[in-house]
Formats: C-alpha cells, sequence, structure tokens
C-alpha cells in the first residue's frame, strides 16, 4: 500500500515518542496482567492445604442468623457458594471494613452451633498482581496509579495506530517474515512487527478500554459539566440496581441462602452461582447479590442478580448475563474482552500468552530504539562509546523489566515458605516484590546495560525455578508441601525459567563476542590498534 | 538543484509542528469527542436518561478522542489542525447545547 514518505516519516517519530514514553510502564502492565489470569491458582499454591470437606448450604441459615447476633453491626457481608461446596474453604461469611483490604474478617459455624470470628491472613498475591497490573507498582492512592497508566494507555493507542500506518507500506513484502541474520536492528524490527501485527486486535482492545478504566473519573466530571448539565448523578442513580430498594431500616426476617439459589436457577438455569453478597442484612433495606458466571455470555468479571433478601423478589437484571438491556450488555461486552472473562480456559490461556507477547512487544521496541540510535565504529573510524541517552534506556529497560519479573518470580516463590509464619504475609509480599524490582534497577545502573541484563537474566531465572523447586522440596522438607491439582503454575514456572536462562546465555555470548560498538558489549571499547582484528563483528547497519 | 521538483503534482510535505498538532489533538479532540458522545447520548436512541446509557457515552469518548490524536499529524500544518478541529469542536458543540433540554422536570 502507497503511503507517502512524507507521512510515514511523521508517524515513525509519532511511533517512537509514544513508544518510548510507554514502554517500560506498559511492560510491567502486560507482565503482570497476564498473571492476572490465573491469580486464582496461584493463590492457592501458596496456601497451606486445610482438610476441608465439600460442605451443603444446609447450616448457611444458621450461619447467618448467628453471625447477626454476635455481630449485629456487620450488615455487608459475603457468603461463598462455589468454594465451600467444592471444599476449596469451609461455609463461611466474609467481611472487609474497606474496600481492597486484603485482610478480610470471617465467621464459621462451630458444630455445637457457636460462631467464630477470626481474621483472615490470606497471601493476597492475586490483590498484589492486579495492582501492579493497575497502577504499575506506584505506591499511594490507586487514583495515581491508575492515573498513570491511564494516560500511558492512550499513548499506546496512539503508538498502535502510528505503528500500523508505518508498517503499511511494507506489509505485504514484510509480512510474518522473520529474518535472522547478522542485521540484529532488522531482526528486532521483524520479531517486533510479527508480534504486534498478529496480536493487534488484543492490543486496541486492551488500550482502550485501559483508557477508559484508568480516567473514567475524569471524562465522567467532564461529561457531567457538558453533556449532562450537573446533573449526571441523578442519571446514574436512576440507573443503579438499587434505585428502588427502600431506605427502611426496621429489623426484617431474611429467607434462607438457599432459597436465593433455588430462585436464581429458575430464572436463569445456565447461571453458575459463585457467592451471596448481603447488603444492610436484617433490614427492611436488605438485599442479596448473587455473584456467578455464565459461559454463554460475555460477562464482566461475573454477573449478579439483585434480589430482596427478606420476599426474594428479583430487584434488578442489569448486571445478570442474558437478562440486560442493550446498553448494559454492550459495556459489559467491553469488559469481559478486556478481562478475559468469556470462552472458558482456551480464552484465559491465550490471553495469559497474549500478555507476555505484549510484554514482549515493548521490550522489543525497546531494543529497536537503542539498535536505531547506535553509534558505530565504521562510521566514527574508530572505538566509539553510546550516548547517554541509548545507555540510560538500555540500563532501565533491563532494569525495569527484569526487576518486574524476577520480583514477581521471587514473591511467589517466598509466600509459600513464608506462609503460616508471619502475621501480615501481604505485607511481605510487597516488600519482597519491591526490595527485588528496587534493587534489580539499582544494580542495572551500577552494573550498566550489558553486564546487568545477563546477570539479572539469571536472576530471573532462578528465582521462576524457585517456585517448581519449592514445590519439589515440599515433597521432603516439612512446613512446605506439594499443592495437589496445581502442577501447571510448578510446569510454567519451570518452562519460564528455562526461557530465561536461555536468554540469558545468548545474552552472555553476545556481551562477550558480539559487536564491540554495541550497548550490550560487556567489553571495554579497545585502543585503536586492535582495530580490523575482528572485521566480522559488524553488522550490517 | 538541476532537476527541479515537480511542483505542480506533488503537495508540499507535510510540516511536524508536533506541539501545535500534539496540542490540538490532545485538547480540542478530547472537547470534540466529549460532544459527538453528548450527541449520542441526547439525540441518540433512548435519550440521555435510559439506563445504564451513560456508561457507554462514557465509553464513546476514548476512541473518538484518541482517534483524531491519532490522525490529527495529517494536518498539513498545527494552524490547519487548530483551524479544523476547532471549528468541528465549536460546531458540534453548539450542536450539543441546541440538542440539551432540561433533565430534571
Amino acid at each position: 500500500m502507497a503511503i507517502r514518505t512524507d507521512i510515514v516519516r511523521i508517524y515513525r517519530q509519532v511511533h517512537t515518542w509514544t513508544g518510548i514514553l510507554t514502554g517500560l510502564i506498559l511492560f510491567v502492565c502486560f507482565y503482570a496482567g497476564a498473571l492476572t489470569m490465573f491469580k486464582e491458582p496461584l493463590e492457592r499454591w501458596i496456601t497451606p492445604p486445610v482438610a476441608v470437606t465439600p460442605a451443603t448450604l444446609d447450616r448457611a441459615e444458621d450461619l447467618v442468623a448467628a453471625t447477626r447476633a454476635l455481630r449485629p453491626e456487620v450488615r455487608d457481608f459475603t457468603l461463598a457458594v462455589e468454594p465451600a461446596l467444592a471444599g476449596e474453604s469451609p461455609l463461611r461469611l466474609t467481611w472487609t471494613e474497606e474496600r481492597f483490604d486484603p485482610a478480610p474478617w470471617a465467621a464459621t459455624l462451630a458444630p455445637d452451633g457457636s460462631v467464630a470470628v477470626e481474621q483472615l491472613n490470606p497471601s493476597g498475591i492475586g490483590l498484589l498482581v492486579d495492582f501492579l497490573h493497575r497502577t504499575v507498582g506506584i505506591p499511594g492512592d490507586l487514583d495515581i496509579g491508575t492515573t498513570v497508566t491511564g494516560v500511558a494507555s492512550a499513548l499506546y493507542v496512539v503508538a498502535l495506530v502510528s505503528g500500523v500506518i508505518i508498517l503499511l507500506p511494507s506489509l505485504v513484502k514484510d509480512f510474518l517474515i522473520l529474518r535472522v541474520t547478522r542485521n540484529v536492528k532488522r531482526m528486532w524490527l521483524d520479531a517486533h512487527n510479527l508480534l504486534g501485527l498478529i496480536s493487534l486486535p488484543f492490543h486496541l482492545v486492551m488500550a482502550l478500554s485501559a483508557v477508559v478504566f484508568g480516567l473514567h473519573d475524569h471524562i465522567y466530571d467532564t461529561l457531567d459539566r457538558m453533556v449532562y448539565g450537573g446533573q449526571m448523578r441523578a442519571v446514574a442513580a436512576a440507573s443503579s440496581p438499587f434505585r428502588t430498594v427502600s431506605k427502611d431500616m426496621g429489623p426484617v426476617v431474611m429467607l434462607p441462602p438457599k432459597e436465593f439459589l433455588t430462585r436464581v436457577h429458575s430464572l436463569s438455569p445456565g447461571f453458575q452461582p459463585v457467592s451471596l453478597e448481603y447488603h444492610d442484612a436484617g433490614t427492611g433495606a436488605a438485599t442479596v447479590r448473587v455473584w456467578g458466571h455464565d459461559p454463554r455470555y460475555l460477562v464482566r468479571r461475573e454477573g449478579f442478580v439483585l434480589m430482596g433478601a427478606a420476599d426474594g423478589r428479583i430487584i434488578d437484571t442489569q448486571y445478570m448475563p442474558g437478562h440486560q438491556n442493550g446498553w448494559s450488555a454492550t459495556v459489559s461486552a467491553f469488559f469481559a474482552l478486556h478481562f478475559g472473562t468469556f470462552g472458558g480456559g482456551i480464552v484465559r490461556w491465550s490471553y495469559f500468552l497474549l500478555g507476555l507477547a505484549g510484554a514482549a512487544l515493548f521490550y522489543t521496541g525497546n531494543l529497536l530504539w537503542i539498535e536505531s540510535r547506535r553509534r558505530t565504529e565504521r562510521q566514527a573510524k574508530g572505538p566509539v562509546e553510546q550516548s547517554r541517552a541509548t545507555r540510560l534506556l538500555a540500563v532501565g529497560t533491563v532494569g525495569v523489566c527484569l526487576g518486574c519479573v524476577a520480583g514477581l518470580s521471587l514473591t511467589i516463590a517466598a509466600g509459600k515458605w513464608l506462609s503460616g509464619l508471619v502475621d501480615d504475609l501481604h505485607a511481605w509480599h510487597w516488600g519482597i516484590y519491591y526490595a527485588a524490582f528496587l534493587g534489580a534497577c539499582t544494580w542495572a545502573f551500577l552494573r550498566g546495560a550489558a553486564r546487568a541484563g545477563v546477570e539479572l537474566l539469571w536472576a530471573s531465572a532462578v528465582a521462576t525455578a524457585a517456585i517448581p523447586a519449592t514445590s519439589l522440596l515440599g515433597l521432603v522438607l516439612p512446613g512446605l508441601w506439594l499443592s495437589g491439582g496445581l502442577i501447571g503454575v510448578d510446569l510454567v514456572a519451570l518452562v519460564g525459567a528455562l526461557a530465561f536462562a536461555a536468554l540469558a546465555r545468548s545474552a552472555e555470548r553476545r556481551a562477550l563476542s558480539g559487536p564491540r560498538d554495541s550497548v550490550w558489549a560487556a567489553t571495554v571499547a579497545r585502543p585503536k590498534s586492535e582495530m580490523g582484528i575482528h572485521p566480522l563483528t559488524h553488522p550490517a547497519e | 538543484m538541476a532537476i527541479a521538483p515537480p511542483a505542480a503534482t506533488a503537495p508540499a510535505p507535510i510540516r511536524p509542528d508536533w506541539w501545535s498538532k500534539t496540542l490540538a489533538g490532545v485538547i480540542l479532540g478530547f472537547l470534540l469527542a466529549v460532544a459527538l458522545a453528548g450527541l449520542f447520548a441526547w439525540i441518540g436512541p433512548g435519550g440521555p436518561a435510559a439506563v445504564n446509557k451513560l456508561q457507554l457515552v462514557m465509553w464513546m469518548v476514548a476512541p473518538l478522542w484518541l482517534g483524531v490524536v491519532s490522525v490529527c499529524f495529517l494536518f498539513r500544518s498545527g494552524r490547519q489542525a487548530w483551524l479544523w478541529l476547532g471549528c468541528a469542536t465549536v460546531l458540534a458543540h453548539t450542536a450539543l447545547l441546541a440538542a440539551r433540554s432540561p433533565l430534571l422536570p
């Protein structure tokens, strides 16, 4: 396809700038995002197994009543249905004191009918991976981090469009070609184009939805002022599922939990309930949200139907798969496309692999930038030193990307060792991640990109190998264990560790015997008299 | 130069004008996207108060806005970008004001 060269030149600059400004942020978003696809198995891998016999919901009514009697001030709580029926957790009510609280309270029923309330200490690795995905680990208020990733995602949309524009003229010639030759830049360019083009629809969906997730507060504020004349809150309230619920706070008797499931089943037999979320329990305003899946529809993480807790009437189905109006269903589809909550295991694995491929896209993008700005010995007619910008980006790429990889692997493996030993496992997870991440960045800065690249790749390989190694040690060491049914976590980590080790070996070879006039060369530029000894080490331009 | 450029046939090359084009795309593009999404809210199907339509209206802003940012570098100059996008934004907001009526009785 013919496009004027001045247009291509301009969009190449647009692509370069948007890419370089966002590459490292997006790497962390994508790597952590890929892991969020399997955060429940990761959580279970870290958690010590407890002998739980699959429960029935026969005693759930007593549990709710006894907990209400013991803690009347707790009116919002959740009854996990699916995990209790599957024997993954005991039958219990949980509640948190604030949103995103990693340590919820839990009430369980003893055989004698008494209620025990304790604060749980879960690993919360899923929460960590999710927050890292949303904020790239920027500490402080969630809003700061999500605004940063929202802005980065906006630039990422522009990077995608400009990337396609500059690829169009050579699309037919270069499509699906990977030229592995001495021309390193050509190879990285081919790899970058290949990754970008085959996953373009995925990237467009992710970029646009991430802009919305990151910046929706700001967009809503503007819409309120310019479109809804300051009355947007009223419009939103008129769409709320709770809009018709009474404000009556007087005491009311609620239906038994099983009853809600029966009614949901008759409303929608294909809906698989996961949990019951009570709101204002025991009052005239009491409601129950039955959360669950329906594999036949594009659903936000989970859908729900809102019911009256006292009479079991269906109050709202705007978030219930198959019972939404067109507006709600369309928006739910956008959510589902971002979260990969459709199509079951195949989509989950595809999103995991596409996420990792996305991370690789940003990594190769940075490598391309570095290769394009390379000062060669031949042009300079002598040993060269790479520019400060090139060295800094190389150091940053190595430190941030490998710091994220090594930090996540390390904190996952460490979780299993620390589980049951420390009081605040979730805080330990963050501490270990930050220590590894900042350590890797500092190391890269001190050692330079070439040497740190090799060393941090080995560190990533070792940290990732620690995951299956921990499981193996669980066979012999007391205090550790082999998690049943989670061999997939260990196998994926093993494959990852082998891949990092292979990359480390190839980076090592390149640092020692690759071209000296590269930012990746470990050798110091030698005196001019030695020039010409390795004439073949120059790659083609 | 021995060979004169074929000025009659080839259009003048596009001026980069990075700052003015980028600002036009980001600022005017956002205002334009808000107005277009707002027009859809008011004169699109269901009217502005349809249940959960607000969420879709908000989602529309992102692709419209970033679409404008993405193509705004095609303008011949930053001046042209401000001129065209400015006119489009004023027009869209005028139409939005005309389409709006009090939401609450």
